[in-house]
C-alpha cells in the first residue's frame, strides 16, 4: 500500500467507521431478517428464501397502488419544490428593499420539524374546524372534506412536502446562482438576449450540476417520505394515498411482521437505487444537449 | 444581514430582466405572496399556542388569548432537560458531522481510482434504503453497544445519516477551489495532511459554516431516531413535543407552545447563519 | 489561516466542553438504590396508577422510574426489548389487544395480591399456554356513549339506531348542536362508530359470530361476516348518518378519535362515543367547553338486537421473564399494593374516569359517586355480546382489512356498499390466515 493509499483511507476512516457500524450493520441485520421468518413478538429466525419477497411481489395493492403512488409522488414533489424553489431563487438573487426579510420568511419551514408540521396541516385542512374551511366559508365557497377523498388527501400531502422542501431547493440553488461567473450575463446583456432566453441558455445549463445533485438526492428522499404521510392521512382513506415507505412500515410495526417489512423495505432500496443512479444519468446528458 | 445588502449582486435573474421598473409592482406582489404562503402556517403554530386550551380547535374562532401555555410548558422539568439536551445533540451531531464528511468529501474530489468509486458507491447505496428496514437493527445496535438513550446512542446514528449528503456536497466545495495551490504547498515541502489542512481546508470555510446550519436544524427538528433511540434519560424536543397530542389525548395548546419555543433557537441559527448558508453552498 | 485556525480551535472547545458536561450529566443519572423502572404511556389514567406504586415504592425505599413512550411505538419498542431478553423495564403497560402476542414474554401474575378481586370477564386476552395470567389490570377501558345532558334529558337520550337519528337531525334543527354524532373511524378508532354499531347490531367480524376462541375460529377457516346482510346495514347506516341525515360531519371518515373528541369537547355535537378513559377530559376546564354536561347511557340499540350491548376489557401491568428474580417479587409486592390500595383507586376515578380495578369497591363508588353509577348503568350493567378484540396475532392485519374496506366502501356510492363489502372479505380472510 503506497503513501497516497494510505491517505485516502486516513480520510475515510472515520466516517467509514460510523457508516458500518450505524447503517451498513443494521442495514444488512434487516436484510438478512427480510430471508427469514421473523416477527416481533416471535421471532423463529428460521431461513425462508425468497419467500417474503415474492409475497410483497405478488401483492397486487403493492404493484398497483404503492408503487404508483410512490412514483407519482416523487415526481410531484419534486417537480413542484424544484420549480418554486428556482423562481425564490431567482427572485432573491435581485436587489430589493425587503430581501433580507422575503428570504427570512422561506426559510421558516426549515425551523419547523417536519412532523409538527405534518400535525399542524392535518388540524388546519380538518373539514370542521380547519382554518382553510373557515376561510373557504368566509369567501362564500363550499366547504371541502378535504382528508376522506383521494385526491384532495393527496394535494394536501404534497403541499406539505412542497412547503417544506422548497426553501432547501431556494437555498441551494441561491448559492449556487451567486457563485456563477457575471461575465456571461454581461455578455447577454450587451446582445440584448431576452429574460427568457438568458435564463434558459445561460443561467440554467450554468445551474445544472448544483441542479442535478439536487434533483437526485430530493428524489431518493421523496421515494421514502414516511413521516408526513403517516400523520396526515396514515395513507388512507382507504389505502389511496400509501406510499412504499408506509406499506412497508405497516407490515413490519403495525402488523409485526419485520421479514416481510423488511423485503418491502428492500425492494424499494433497490428500486430508489437504479431510478435514481438513471436518473443522474439522464439528467446529465439532457442539460449537457441542452447547453 | 447587512452583508447580504452590500454584497454586490448581480442582476442575473429572470425576474430582474421581466421588470426592470415597469413591473416591480407585479414583483412587489410575488414577494409579498411567497412571503405569506411560507409563513402563514407558521403563524398559525404561533396563533394556536396563544390560545387557552378551550380555543385551540377551533383557533378561528373567540378572541382569547394567553401565555399560559408557555408558563405550563417552560415549568416542566422534562421539557427544560429536552431543549437542553436537543442543543447538545444538535451542536455536537454539527461538529462531529462536519469533521468525518471534510475528509471524505476531500477524498472524493481530489482522487480518482477504484476506492473513491467504492466509497462512492457505498454511501450511495446505503443512503437509498428506507428507514424503515434499519431502524430496529439500529435500535438494537444501540443496545449491545450500551449506548442506548444515551448521547452518543444518538449522536452516531445522526452523524452515519449525514455522512452521504454531506460528502457529496463538501466534493462540492472541494471541486470549485483549485487544488495547484496544494500541489505548490506539497511541493514546497508539505505533507499530503498539512496540504489538506493548511490550503483546502480554509478554502473551504464557507461552506463548511452553510452545511453546519443545515445540520443543525435538520438534527434540531428530527423525530424518528429521537423517537426510536432515546427514552427517559435522555428526553428530546420533537419528542416531548409529539407526545403532547397522541391517540389516546392531546394537549394541543402544549404541543404548540413547545414548537413554538422549539422554534426560537432554529430561528437565531438561521438568522444569524443566513449569510453564510448563502455564501458557502456551492456544488 | 488565522480564521481557519480559530473556527477549528473553536469547534474543538464546543465539542470537548459539551463531550464533558454530557459526561457529567450522564454520571449524574446513575442510579444506586433498589429501582423498578416502569414502561409506560402518558396518560392520566397510568399516572394516577403510578401515583400508587409510588405511594408503596417511597415507603419501602425503592425508586420508582418512570419511562414515558409515546403510543406510536409503545407496542413495538417493548415487544423488541422483550424478545431480545434485555432487562430495560421490570413493569410495562399491558393491554389486549397485545396479550396474545406477549403471552411467551411475560411473568405470571396469579400470585399477586387483590388478582381475586378483579373482574374476570376482561381478562381473557391475558392466559398463558400454562392457563397462568400474565397481568395486572389498571383501570378499566370500556366504550361509552356519551350524551350532553344540557340539550337531552336522561329519557330522551336515543336508545335505537333510529331515535339517534330522529334525535340528532331535531337538535340540528333547533340550532343546538352542529352536529347529531362524531366518532373516530380511521384505523384504530374503528370502535367509536362502525364497531360499536355492528355488535349492538347483533352482529361481528368473523364467523362463527361473538367467536373469541382461536381453535374455534381456525375451524371455521376465519371466515369473515362482513357481507353478511347484519353488518351490510351498519356500513349503510354510516353512510346515510353522513351523506342522507347528515348527522355526523362529511370528514367524518378521516377522523381519529383526536378529532372527533375536539369536535365534541368545543361542544360543536351532541353525542359521542369513545373510551370512557376520556371523561376526565371532557370534565376538564382548560380544555374543555363542555365541563358538567357530559351524560353517560347505553349504547342505543340496532334493528337485529333487543337490548344494549357493551364491551369491557382492562389496561393493565405486566412483568417481563427477563427481568432478575429479585427485582420481579418487587414488582409483584407494589403491583400488590396498588392492587389493595383503595383510596388510591378511588382517588384514580374521580380525577380521571379511570374504573378501579377492584371490583369490590364499584358498589360503594357508584353508591356514593353519581358518575360512577351512570358509568355503571351506562357500560357495566349491560352485558357484552363478546370482546372488542381478537386475540390471534394477525389481528392487527385483519383490523387493517376491515378499516380499508369500511372506509372504501363509506368513500364511495351507497349502491356499491354490497359489492365493495364482498370484494373485501377475501382481504379479511388472507388477512387472518397470514397470506
Amino acid at each position: 500500500m503506497n503513501e497516497k493509499t494510505r491517505f485516502m483511507l486516513a480520510l475515510i476512516t472515520p466516517a467509514a467507521l460510523v457508516l458500518i457500524l450505524f447503517q451498513v450493520v443494521p442495514i444488512l441485520t434487516g436484510a438478512d431478517a427480510s430471508f427469514r421468518n421473523w416477527t416481533l413478538h416471535d421471532p423463529k429466525r428460521t431461513w425462508v428464501g425468497f419467500a417474503n419477497y415474492l409475497h410483497v411481489l405478488r401483492d397486487a395493492e403493492f404493484r398497483d397502488i404503492v408503487l404508483p403512488n410512490t412514483f407519482g409522488f416523487m415526481i410531484a414533489t419534486v417537480a413542484c419544490s424544484l420549480v418554486l424553489g428556482l423562481a425564490i431563487a431567482l427572485m432573491l438573487n435581485n436587489r430589493f428593499p425587503g430581501r433580507w426579510l422575503v428570504q427570512s420568511f422561506v426559510l421558516l419551514p426549515l425551523m419547523v420539524a417536519p412532523v409538527i408540521a405534518a400535525i399542524m396541516i392535518r388540524w388546519m385542512f380538518n373539514d370542521q374546524f380547519g382554518v382553510v374551511n373557515a376561510a373557504l366559508e368566509g369567501l362564500g365557497l363550499a366547504p371541502i372534506s378535504w382528508l376522506t377523498q383521494r385526491w384532495t388527501t393527496f394535494a394536501v400531502i404534497l403541499l406539505t412536502d412542497v412547503w417544506l422542501w422548497t426553501p432547501w431547493f431556494a437555498l441551494i440553488l441561491l448559492a449556487g446562482l451567486q457563485s456563477l461567473p457575471p461575465e456571461p450575463f454581461e455578455a447577454a446583456r450587451i446582445d440584448a438576449a431576452s429574460a427568457w432566453r438568458t435564463f434558459r441558455y445561460i443561467t440554467l445549463p450554468m445551474l445544472r450540476p448544483v441542479m442535478v445533485v439536487c434533483i437526485v438526492i430530493r428524489a431518493i428522499d421523496a421515494f421514502r417520505t414516511f413521516d408526513i404521510v403517516w400523520t396526515i392521512s396514515g395513507g388512507g382513506p382507504a389505502r389511496a394515498t400509501e406510499l412504499f415507505s408506509i406499506y412497508a412500515y405497516v407490515e413490519a410495526f403495525q402488523f409485526l411482521n419485520l421479514a416481510r417489512g423488511s423485503a418491502a423495505a428492500v425492494i424499494g432500496a433497490i428500486v430508489i437505487v437504479v431510478f435514481a443512479l438513471l436518473l443522474y444519468r439522464v439528467l446529465n446528458r439532457f442539460v449537457e444537449v441542452s447547453k | 444581514m447587512t452583508d447580504i445588502a452590500a454584497a454586490p449582486a448581480r442582476s442575473v435573474g429572470f425576474f430582474f430582466a421581466l421588470a426592470p421598473r415597469g413591473k416591480a409592482v407585479f414583483f412587489a406582489l410575488a414577494a409579498t405572496a411567497v412571503c405569506l404562503l411560507f409563513a402563514f402556517p407558521v403563524f398559525w403554530l404561533i396563533l394556536t399556542s396563544l390560545r387557552t386550551g378551550t380555543g385551540v380547535y377551533y383557533v378561528h374562532r373567540g378572541t382569547e388569548f394567553t401565555t399560559d401555555n408557555f408558563h405550563e410548558v417552560l415549568s416542566q422539568e422534562i421539557v427544560l432537560r429536552a431543549l437542553f439536551n436537543s442543543f447538545m445533540i444538535s451542536t455536537l451531531a454539527t461538529v462531529l458531522s462536519l469533521g468525518v464528511t471534510a475528509t471524505s468529501g476531500y477524498m472524493l474530489s481530489r482522487f480518482k481510482g477504484p476506492i473513491p468509486n467504492a466509497w462512492f458507491s457505498l454511501i450511495y447505496i446505503f443512503r437509498c434504503v428506507p428507514y424503515v428496514a434499519w431502524v430496529l437493527p439500529l435500535y438494537f445496535v444501540t443496545q449491545k453497544l450500551h449506548i442506548f438513550d444515551s448521547y452518543w446512542g444518538l449522536l452516531l446514528p445522526h452523524i452515519a445519516v449525514h455522512i452521504c449528503f454531506f460528502s457529496w456536497i463538501m466534493k462540492g466545495f472541494f471541486d470549485g477551489i483549485d487544488p495547484s495551490m496544494e500541489y505548490a504547498a506539497m511541493i514546497d515541502g508539505c505533507s499530503r495532511w498539512g496540504a489538506f489542512w493548511r490550503v483546502a481546508m480554509p478554502a473551504a470555510v464557507p461552506g463548511l459554516t452553510a452545511l453546519a446550519i443545515l445540520c443543525w436544524l435538520y438534527t434540531w427538528n428530527e423525530f424518528l431516531f429521537a423517537l426510536i433511540l432515546t427514552a427517559h434519560e435522555t428526553p428530546i424536543l420533537t419528542v416531548v413535543m409529539a407526545q403532547f397530542v397522541h391517540e389516546l389525548g392531546m394537549e394541543w395548546h402544549l404541543m404548540s407552545a413547545t414548537a413554538v419555543i422549539a422554534l426560537v433557537p432554529a430561528l437565531i441559527v438561521t438568522l444569524f447563519g443566513q449569510r453564510y448558508v448563502i455564501r458557502g453552498l456551492r456544488i | 489561516m488565522p480564521e481557519l485556525k480559530r473556527f477549528i480551535r473553536l469547534c474543538v472547545a464546543t465539542a470537548v466542553g459539551l463531550a464533558v458536561s454530557a459526561g457529567l450529566v450522564c454520571t449524574q443519572a446513575q442510579a444506586q438504590e433498589r429501582e423498578l423502572k416502569v414502561g409506560y404511556m402518558k396518560n392520566p389514567i397510568q399516572d394516577a396508577s403510578l401515583d400508587m406504586m409510588d405511594k408503596w415504592a417511597k415507603a419501602h425505599g425503592v425508586k420508582l422510574t418512570r419511562v414515558p413512550m409515546a403510543y406510536s411505538v409503545f407496542m413495538e419498542k417493548v415487544t423488541a426489548t422483550l424478545t431480545s431478553g434485555t432487562d430495560q423495564f421490570d413493569v410495562i403497560w399491558h393491554n389486549d389487544d397485545w396479550g396474545q402476542l406477549w403471552k411467551k414474554w411475560l411473568e405470571a401474575t396469579d400470585d399477586v395480591k387483590g388478582m381475586e378481586n378483579a373482574d374476570r370477564w376482561p381478562l381473557l386476552a391475558f392466559w398463558n399456554d400454562d392457563k397462568k395470567l400474565t397481568v395486572v389490570p389498571m383501570a378499566h377501558t370500556v366504550g361509552t356513549f356519551f350524551y350532553r345532558t344540557d340539550l337531552l334529558k336522561p329519557e330522551e337520550v336515543p336508545t335505537t339506531f333510529e331515535q339517534l337519528i330522529s334525535v340528532s337531525q331535531r337538535l340540528q334543527k333547533e340550532g343546538k348542536v352542529k352536529w347529531g354524532y362524531v366518532g373516530g373511524m380511521t384505523m384504530n378508532n374503528t370502535w367509536f362508530s362502525l364497531w360499536w354499531t355492528m355488535w349492538a347490531n347483533n352482529c361481528d367480524i368473523l364467523k362463527p359470530l361473538f367467536e373469541r376462541d382461536n381453535d374455534k375460529l381456525t375451524a371455521a377457516k376465519f371466515e369473515p361476516a362482513v357481507s353478511e346482510p347484519c353488518h351490510r346495514e351498519i356500513v349503510e347506516f354510516w353512510w346515510d348518518a353522513i351523506n342522507t341525515h347528515k348527522i355526523s360531519p362529511p370528514g367524518m371518515t378521516a377522523y381519529g378519535r383526536n378529532e372527533a373528541n375536539a369536535i365534541f369537547m368545543a361542544g360543536e355535537a351532541a353525542f359521542t362515543l369513545v373510551d370512557s378513559t376520556h371523561f376526565g377530559e371532557f370534565n376538564d376546564p382548560k380544555r374543555s367547553k363542555i365541563v358538567g354536561k357530559v351524560g353517560m347511557a347505553p349504547f342505543p340499540v340496532g334493528p337485529r338486537a333487543q337490548k344494549p350491548t357493551s364491551w369491557n376489557e382492562v389496561w393493565g401491568w405486566a412483568i417481563p421473564k427477563g427481568v432478575p428474580a429479585e427485582r420481579k417479587q418487587l414488582a409483584k409486592e407494589m403491583l400488590s399494593a396498588m392492587m389493595g390500595d383503595e383510596a388510591g383507586q378511588i382517588e384514580m376515578w374521580k380525577k380521571t374516569g379511570g374504573p378501579p380495578p377492584n371490583l369490590k369497591l364499584w358498589p360503594k363508588l357508584a353508591a356514593e359517586d353519581k358518575d360512577f353509577a351512570a358509568l355503571k348503568h351506562a357500560v357495566f350493567d349491560q352485558t357484552p355480546i363478546t370482546h372488542s378484540a381478537y386475540y390471534f396475532a394477525e389481528w392487527p392485519a385483519v383490523h387493517k382489512a376491515y378499516s380499508d374496506m369500511a372506509i372504501a366502501a363509506l368513500s364511495g356510492k351507497r349502491e356499491d356498499i354490497p359489492k365493495v363489502l364482498a370484494e373485501h372479505a377475501d382481504k379479511i380472510r388472507r388477512a387472518a390466515t397470514g397470506n
